[in-house]
């Protein structure tokens, strides 16, 4: 491993941080990094670098990094590009661990002389740097935040298990806003914008090793590695799933193209070729991108025979059919299981696949079905819809849908559709870790992802 | 862009190249004469086509200098004839005999150089409405035997290849093979587009009627 990657640990841990352009005035980049660190509670020292004050926000500043007197892990520079080959030299002369760039300024304007200065310091100090023109990291754990969005006007969520490497800073920090909302936690945030000393294979490479990361995000614009990058997705994806997105699939094609071949297979093809082979999941669309990445906190399924559930008819009928329409399978019970869930159903009921538990059904219904299918060898996994609207239905459904994912014995997917009332419990759903979708295609696809990673795991044993 | 055509004298290396890498193209003979034309296709076996080759004549059918589904001896001698009459007053190196491809499905094996991911192989559904279906799938190379076989499930088409309405699977061996030729041909010699299309097959193998490829 690059030496640079072990020292990256300290970008994402340091015991203290020192922010260049770190400034008292509100709504200035410096400004708001500094209430980052100060509001958001981060727990190492801080320090702030700007040669026209001696204090921020009751914060010691100092004209430079190397004036600092005592030691620096990271280093967050939000100054004019100008001056950033200056300033991390400068790092590099104090020890600094890593650096991350938020200026732009660089490649993205032509401007390749300061970007392979950069990259020349980065590797002479062996300095780590993220960036530039990025949002650098956010570690929920440590609270090391250099996302220059207030805190007010963009959330950040808690921690979590999901990683999240992007190239696109205003894609990213929309994706922490709406994790945040949605109550999903995650173990890193990665805007690494230009990738000029560190790029989305480096980070890969370090996700690997990272205790807190079990599901890792990949959202992509362009790499300059393709080889690279599929050689490490493959890697990466065996122990911890990826979840792919890319952006700009329809650039111009070839240039000249001459063949058939070159007309069709177009930048884009060869991503998702790459995709494909890593066995990578890739989401078309931001909505995918989430309905995908919560199903793969759940187990692996062994198969793909799916149960549903339901206290509505109609919602159990398109379920079935999206589980047709994804190549899934509608699963046969075990006799055992009907004889079961013939007790729990009215009089009036039929055991059947989707279950029908009719509207009068209660959560304690709910409870024994899924406890008969957790139970059932012919069952992979469930589907569970629920119909909030319904009068028997409370809140009590919550903790028993927890207490179902929380066995980890099959993977379960619930299915809510509704306004107000129903979006508040599907929030509360997702802050417990229960997948949760608004309509039974996105369910159905999110687990036929999951059920083709887990196939591929196993054929790889 | 190379178009390994025969009936152009020029193209011939190339054709030994890709013979070399085991790509077999359909049998083929340059006849002086009628005779040697009539013994030639008696060898490689009926049907067969006819076709005039002159660096003169750019478009030869136009000017009937091609006859297709030539099915014996006697309508091969009649043709040769024809031919022989429609391309009067241009200088001709010979008639091209050469075997008639199989019926069966036409499918595109393409290679392309990536400028992200190198070499890359596309497969898919072939022949003249390519661009319109865009029945494709596509593996960074070099592929393994695996990555063919998920490439010719992810087809829209892959019930036709499994042989729909009583039809037989066609030789998914064959097809492998070629696949795999064209990842290594693309690789080795450092080929900036390539298209086998179409490559047309049935249950017993296929036949590669067109090539094209760019260094």
């Amino acid at each position: 491993m690059d030496e640079r990657l072990k020292k990256l640990a300290y970008v994402f841990k340091p015991r203290s941080v020192a922010i260049v352009g770190g400034s008292p005035v509100p709504n200035k980049i410096g400004n708001v990094l500094m209430k980052n660190f100060i509001d958001g509670r981060f727990m190492g020292k801080i320090y702030a670098v700007n040669p026209k004050y001696t204090e921020v926000l009751g914060v010691p500043c100092y004209p430079r990094v190397t004036d600092i007197p005592k030691l620096v892990d990271c280093v967050i520079i939000a100054t004019p590009a100008e001056t950033v080959p200056g300033i991390i030299e400068d790092c590099g002369k104090k020890g600094a661990k890593g650096v991350i760039v938020l200026s732009g300024g660089f490649e993205e304007v032509n401007r390749n002389d300061l970007a392979d200065r950069v990259k020349e310091l980065s590797v002479q100090y062996k300095l780590p740097i993220i960036g530039p023109n990025c949002l650098g990291v956010f570690n929920p754990y440590t609270r090391v935040d250099s996302i220059f969005l207030p805190m007010y006007k963009l959330q950040r969520p808690g921690p979590g298990n999901i990683a999240f490497v992007t190239q696109s800073g205003a894609v990213g920090s929309t994706v922490v806003d709406l994790a945040a909302h949605y109550g999903m936690g995650i173990s890193k945030f990665i805007s690494y914008g230009n990738g000029t000393a560190l790029n989305e294979c480096d980070m890969l490479e370090f996700l690997e090793k990272d205790e807190e990361t079990e599901i890792i995000i990949l959202y992509l614009e362009g790499v300059k590695d393709g080889r690279r990058l599929l050689g490490w997705m493959k890697k990466v994806n065996v122990k911890k799933p990826i979840i792919a997105m890319k952006a700009g699939k329809y650039g111009k094609a070839m240039a000249a193209a001459r063949s058939h071949t070159g007309n069709i297979a177009g930048n884009y093809m060869a991503y998702k070729a790459a995709f494909r082979q890593a066995k990578v999941t890739e989401a078309d669309s931001l909505e995918e991108l989430f309905d995908f990445v919560k199903i793969f906190d759940q187990p692996l399924p062994k198969g793909n025979r799916v149960a549903v559930i339901t206290n509505g008819g109609g919602m159990g009928v398109l379920t079935a059919d999206a589980i047709n329409d994804q190549g899934m399978e509608i699963a046969d019970y075990s006799e055992a299981s009907k004889e079961a869930l013939k007790k729990i159903l009215p009089s009036y009921g039929s055991v059947g696949n989707p279950l029908d538990l009719v509207a009068d059904a209660g959560v304690d219904a709910y409870e024994k079905a899924i406890a008969v299918m957790m139970a059932d060898q012919n069952i992979d996994s469930l589907a569970i819809v629920v119909l909030t609207q319904t009068p028997p239905i409370d809140e009590r459904i919550i903790g028993v849908l927890t207490q179902a994912c929380d066995e980890r014995k099959k993977p379960i997917v619930t299915i809510s559709v509704g306004g107000e009332y129903t979006e508040a419990y599907k929030r509360a759903l997702e802050s417990k870790g229960v997948p949760s979708y608004g309509s039974p295609l996105a369910a159905v696809k999110a687990l036929r992802r999951l059920s083709d990673y887990a196939m591929w795991k196993r054929k790889l044993k | 862009m190379m178009r390994v055509d025969l009936s152009n004298m020029a193209m011939l290396d190339d054709f030994g190249l890709l013979e070399s890498y085991g790509f077999k193209l359909l049998p083929y003979k340059l006849a002086a004469s009628e005779d040697e034309a009539a013994l030639a296709a008696r060898k490689m076996g009926y049907p067969v086509a006819l076709k005039v080759v002159s660096e003169e004549i750019s478009h030869k059918s136009d000017i009937g200098g091609v006859k297709v589904k030539i099915r014996d001896e006697a309508a091969l001698r009649l043709a040769y004839k024809e031919i022989m009459d429609n391309v009067k007053g241009h200088v001709a190196d010979g008639i091209l005999v050469q075997k008639m491809a199989r019926k069966g499905i036409e499918l595109i094996i393409g290679g392309k150089k990536d400028p992200q991911f190198g070499h890359m192989i596309v497969l898919g559904l072939g022949g003249i409405y390519v661009e319109i279906f865009r029945d494709v799938t596509a593996r960074i190379c070099p592929v393994t035997d695996d990555d063919v076989k998920e490439m010719v499930e992810e087809l829209k088409s892959h019930p036709l290849l499994e042989g729909a309405r009583g039809a037989r699977p066609i030789d998914m061996k064959a097809l492998r093979g070629m696949v795999l030729g064209v990842c290594r041909f693309i690789m080795k010699e450092d080929i900036t587009e390539m298209d086998l299309n179409p490559v047309i097959f049935d249950e017993n193998g296929g036949d590669i009627v067109d090539v094209r490829f760019t260094r």
